[in-house]
């Protein structure tokens, strides 16, 4: 009993551990060094940003498609504002801006359509990841913008603090605010109360329009603020710049424990989920996997992951014994 | 003589976990017969059908249909002998067309192709035959609840049923739907289809049935033929004799302390119509009715939970905003009918469930949660309302019924309340905590604040209510505020049969 308990708490960080030792005998000399980790985080904290606030509608059992979109949208919003100001330091500051308006106005608008016409989540970001693109091939001519300068600008994606590159702080930080604001706040566990059960939320006094609102915007927030480190680490914005990280995205928040059904779910589990697919994407690499094998692997690990999360659901509530009676009952 | 019988069940038993909710019960229906099976909630009805329809296996008895003795082991059994069921919750998919439904499963095909035409003649002449009339070619999702219960008989005639089961069958119709129904019930009799109809509302049953048999408490209480009943008796034998008499009475008294809230002919349409009546400080209003009365929705639109067409509602003399957020910061409070799905949060643990109406007090104007407060409240709940496992750290999920109400009512006790609305508060609960639950409830009123409680339960209502208005088809029809009154009363006007017919009848 206490030994299961003692497991199930640290079976996230022995996950890792396994793993880490694994990577470690088959690749002695390159995998254990400070720089691979380095690699690693770095290669996590794009999206890592963006799971900080895209796990907010999933945990209302909602989802949030357009992440990807979005960031290129504010890449491309931030770096055009640069270029068109002469690169001055002032112009980094309004093109961040408006980058980061740029997430938050699309992260308004699901909430609202979601909120106002009950129309799916998933459809309406779907729907939405597509216009977006198609407005930043607009802004951008579907054209490489690039940007390598300002130094205000290239450090945010390029920089190194105490010798770490500065995205790994702002990763950090990202999840120490979305843990604070999931554990800590009122909001956060409304966010979990509306996620668990709508009607009885509402009932309760608590306003899930609102809630379904903020968490839209937020995701907008984090996804436009992951845009705009990436277009500072590649020096260019381009429409395509992060197509795809909405799988990667959304692999770790499931594979961290977060359920599609919403209500359930950590910020701990997700970085859990980022580092784990970020380990495995580059223990496949280290061992010389060719990247088209990557996306098979990462696939597998989501339906393992879904699949589990559905079965202990059922299992809690009794629902797997039942359908086992009731197939008894059958064969009687 | 025997010809005359279709279905004979004798004897039936039948336990759930050691608990034996059919004893030794009869039930025979005659061809062509309109047949009533009533009692109250729990004394076996829906078991019993069951049984009839394979749904569950009987545990002794024997059932005879057409004088061969069957064995019922699967809805597929039943449906060969002839007996369709038609449930409260229709049971059809909305997406298809009145012929697609009505031949699921066993569409008619020439070699792998659909015969469309050949199923569509089909449900046309059934429809002739029964004086039916539905489009066979709507689609179902566009028909009205009561023209969907038409698709339903006419599945269940292409099967060639001779029993056809109609549980509460007018629940959610109009009265002139209604009417109609009635009309196809005596077509369907007239070319011998036998009815098994289940139903709480007596002027109905004494319209429609030729017989009736009467459970209560998975017991055959009687077996009465049409002429020989009056509903005063019906009902005595429904609640048995000795309840009637004395124990169950409840005694009504005015309360004339400050008007806490007062509805001014509240109206929704389609729902409920000129509703108007008050609560004062410390009175229990009782509202009784049938289910699909109107209770709940009055209740929800007291609440700020449902949208209402016209009339007023009035708290302390003022008029009451439709948002339940504010409703909540004025004193006012709901435990809800639907505790699952309307009153947890079943993922959330016991402290988080507790809190949920509660963080404008837990926080302040601030944005953080007081995690301390917050478990130290959770705590005093627990205590207070001994819920046990008393771990404020559990699943609500993982409580039991009486526990997992005992949350919602936790929910609102550290709030300075004025009224609370109460909504079915003891429905699947064991009776140790339904009497912890009346004795919170009575505690409330005692403090000052108004309490309205919904229930099905007549003993219940009649245990904790000083005064009961009595709901039927969505209009106040009935109310006790003075001297005893007892199960048959509320039962009488509920069903809709006024003292006055009562007397009629026996005479």
């Amino acid at each position: 009993m206490n030994n299961r308990q003692i497991i199930k708490r640290f079976q996230r960080p022995l996950i890792l551990l396994i793993l880490m030792l694994i990577l470690t005998i088959l690749q002695p000399r390159i995998f254990p060094t400070a720089s691979n980790f380095k690699s690693i985080l770095l290669a996590i904290s794009i999206y890592g940003v963006m799971i900080c606030g895209a796990i907010y509608p999933v945990l209302l059992g909602g989802i949030d498609l357009s992440v990807g979109a979005v960031a290129a949208l504010s890449g491309a919003c931030t770096v055009l504002t640069i270029v068109n100001g002469g690169y001055s330091n002032a112009s980094v500051i309004e093109g961040v801006t408006i980058g980061l308006c740029a997430g938050v106005m699309v992260g308004l608008a699901h909430g609202i359509i979601i909120t106002n016409f009950r129309v799916p989540p998933f459809l309406i970001t779907l729907a939405s990841m597509n216009i977006v693109y198609g407005i930043t091939q607009l802004l951008t001519n579907n054209l490489v913008i690039s940007c390598l300068k300002p130094k205000s600008f290239t450090f945010i994606g390029g920089g190194r603090l105490l010798g770490i590159p500065f995205p790994i702080y702002i990763f950090l930080s990202m999840a120490l605010v979305s843990y604070l604001i999931l554990n800590k706040t009122i909001f956060g566990r409304s966010v979990y109360c509306v996620g668990g059960n709508p009607v009885a939320s509402v009932l309760s006094g608590i306003s899930s329009k609102k809630i379904t609102v903020a968490s839209y915007i937020f995701s907008g927030f984090t996804a436009a603020l992951a845009g705009i480190i990436l277009a500072s680490m590649n020096q260019q914005a381009i429409a395509k710049a992060a197509q795809g990280y909405e799988n990667d995205v959304l692999t770790a928040i499931v594979v961290g424990g977060t359920s599609l059904m919403g209500g359930e779910g950590s910020i701990q589990g997700s970085v859990f989920g980022a580092l784990l697919v970020g380990l495995l994407n580059n223990g496949l690499r280290l061992m010389g996997v060719p990247s088209i094998y990557h996306t098979v692997i990462k696939g597998a690990i989501i339906i393992a992951a879904v699949a589990f999360d559905i079965y202990s659901r059922n299992k809690n509530s009794g629902l797997v014994k039942f359908k086992k009676s009731a197939a008894r009952i059958g064969k009687a | 003589m025997n010809n005359d019988i279709l279905l004979s069940a004798r004897d039936i038993e039948k336990s759930f976990s050691g608990v034996k909710v059919l004893k030794k019960v009869n039930l025979e229906i005659r061809r062509g017969e309109v047949h009533a099976l009533i009692g109250e909630n729990g004394a076996g009805k829906s078991t019993l059908v069951k049984i009839l329809t394979g749904a569950y296996q009987k545990d002794a008895g024997i059932i005879r249909y057409n004088d061969t003795e069957v064995e019922l082991n699967s809805r597929h059994d039943a449906i060969k002998l002839g007996i369709s069921v038609i449930y409260q919750e229709l049971s059809l998919i909305p997406t298809l067309t009145v012929t697609q439904n009505i031949f699921l499963g066993r569409e008619k095909d020439t070699a792998g192709i659909l015969n469309k035409k050949s199923m569509r003649k089909k449900v046309i002449e059934i429809m002739d035959y029964y004086g039916l009339s539905v489009d066979p070619d709507a689609i179902v999702e566009t028909l009205s609840i009561a023209q969907r219960q038409i698709v339903e008989i006419l599945k269940a005639l292409t099967f060639e049923s001779s029993l056809i089961i109609m549980d509460e069958p007018t629940a959610s119709l109009s009265s002139k739907e209604a009417e109609s129904l009635f009309n196809i019930i005596n077509n369907l009799k007239q070319k011998n289809v036998s009815i098994l109809y289940i139903s709480h509302r007596l002027e109905e049953i004494y319209r429609l049935a030729d017989r009736i048999t009467i459970l209560r408490d998975g017991k055959n209480i009687a077996v009465l033929e049409k002429g020989q009943t009056n509903p005063t008796d019906v009902i005595r034998f429904m609640i048995g004799k000795e309840l009637a008499d004395t124990s169950g009475l409840g005694r009504m008294r005015r309360n004339d302390k400050n008007v806490v809230l007062k509805v001014n002919k509240l109206s929704c349409k389609g729902v409920f119509a000129d509703i108007s009546f008050e609560v004062h400080e410390g009175e229990v209003l009782g509202i009784g009715g049938l289910v699909g009365s109107g209770r709940t929705e009055v209740l929800h639109s007291i609440y700020g939970a449902k949208k209402y067409d016209s009339g007023e509602i009035l708290f302390n003399g003022k008029p009451l905003p439709s948002s339940i957020i504010k409703n909540i910061r004025a004193g006012i409070a709901m435990i809800p009918e639907d505790r699952r799905n309307q009153g947890l949060i079943p993922l959330l643990d016991i402290t988080r469930n507790i809190a949920a109406p509660n963080y404008d007090r837990l926080s302040g104007r601030n944005i953080w949660v007081k995690a301390k407060e917050e478990l130290a409240f959770c705590k005093e709940a627990i205590l207070q309302l001994d819920i046990r496992p008393n771990n404020p750290e559990i699943q609500v999920m993982n409580l039991s019924g009486g526990n997992q109400q005992k949350v919602v009512v936790g929910k609102w006790l550290m709030r300075n309340l004025k009224l609370l609305l109460v909504d079915e508060p003891t429905a699947g609960i064991d009776i140790g905590v339904k009497e912890e639950i009346y004795n919170i409830i009575e505690d409330l009123a005692s403090k000052g604040v108004a309490v309205i409680v919904v229930s099905s339960d007549l003993k219940e209502l009649l245990r904790v209510s000083h005064r009961i208005i009595v709901l039927r088809n969505g209009r106040i029809i009935k109310e006790f505020n003075d001297g005893f009154v007892s199960q048959e009363d509320v039962l009488k006007a509920a069903s809709g049969i006024t003292r006055e017919e009562a007397e009629q009848f026996e005479q």
